[in-house]
């Protein structure tokens, strides 16, 4: 079989190993605006990367990033962190989302962290904050709420 | 606005066409503007393989609904207003009905619901059959005001290629 992610085998040998990159590397929207994952410093889960591209930018005047590409990247780190902290091995499928911009995305390098606030046993609630320079000063935060597929049954 | 200008439903799809290719991410992406006025703004995004999130699976990303969302009701935002300011989103929700399919281009409608001194409220749809909506999203833009907003704004929105030549 095809590895991808309705390949249970395969997505639990990248979960037990962390392998985020292997996840991100079948999302081509997500590798179109640059998204990246690596562990925490302070070894607290994943941080996540959005690169500071010029084809996310989304006002020329100030510059700033595209607040949708904003939204996309806390999307990916989301689907992408549940699926690391889930129980057990679950594809994740959006419900819904709420974000709150509260900077100016800077053309520079944007970092994201995510936390696993509520996994029941069909749905999940996960926050997100995204950042800049200081990640005590947020640009933007966002909750989601996902289905938790079951990987074997490719119903996620 | 210029004095004594009042733009016509061909003018704000011209306006916002401009608008669009001037993001660069929309540009890239390759954005149409289908019709835009003070009633609401309709867009299309052409499919491209990179606005895949489930290859395997053959499913659009949701992120791309939430980016088109954000455009579509940051577009509605512009002629709803008595002068175009310039209005960073505020917030955004997004309710995703169904996954979007691959191969297929995204329609998306947005329009303002209300604008008070200091908020334009809005809400948009996204689809790819009409009878069946993928995604809904209501997102709410902050008006700076025209103190805030570098002047020649409107005319630049609605200066003709040909005013350049």
């Amino acid at each position: 079989m095809h590895e991808g992610f309705t390949d249970l085998e395969w997505l639990t040998r990248t979960r037990a190993r962390g392998d985020v990159e292997a996840w991100l590397a079948r999302l081509p929207y997500a590798r179109h605006i640059g998204v990246a994952a690596e562990p925490a410093a302070d070894g607290e889960g994943v941080v996540f990367r959005l690169e500071p591209r010029q084809g996310n930018v989304g006002n020329v005047l100030l510059p700033a990033l595209h607040g949708g590409v904003v939204a996309a990247f806390m999307e990916t780190a989301a689907t992408l962190d549940l699926m690391l902290a889930a129980r057990a091995p679950r594809l994740p499928r959006i419900v819904d989302l709420s974000i709150d911009y509260l900077r100016t995305a800077r053309v520079v390098p944007t970092l994201a962290r995510c936390e696993l606030l509520r996994e029941g046993r069909r749905l999940a609630n996960v926050r997100v904050w995204a950042w800049q320079d200081d990640e005590a000063a947020p640009l933007a935060t966002a909750r989601l709420h996902f289905v938790l597929g079951d990987p074997a049954a490719g119903d996620a | 606005m210029p004095p004594g200008f009042s733009p016509a439903a061909d003018d704000w799809r011209r306006a916002l066409a401009r608008f669009v290719t001037v993001i660069p991410h929309t540009r890239e992406l390759g954005l149409e503007v289908l019709a835009a006025g003070p009633a609401g703004v309709r867009l299309r995004l052409p499919w491209h393989d990179d606005l895949l999130g489930d290859p395997h699976r053959g499913l659009v990303h949701g992120g791309v609904l939430t980016m088109l969302l954000d455009t579509a009701c940051g577009a509605a935002v512009l002629p709803a207003l008595p002068a175009p300011e310039v209005c960073p989103t505020l917030d955004l929700r997004v309710d995703h009905y169904r996954p979007a399919l691959a191969g297929q281009g995204l329609y998306a409608e947005a329009r303002a619901v209300s604008v008070s001194a200091s908020v334009v409220f809005t809400e948009g749809r996204v689809w790819q059959d009409a009878a069946r909506p993928v995604a809904r999203g209501i997102a709410n833009f902050v008006r700076l005001g025209p103190r805030n907003t570098p002047p020649g704004f409107a005319e630049a929105l609605f200066a003709r290629e040909d005013d350049h030549a």
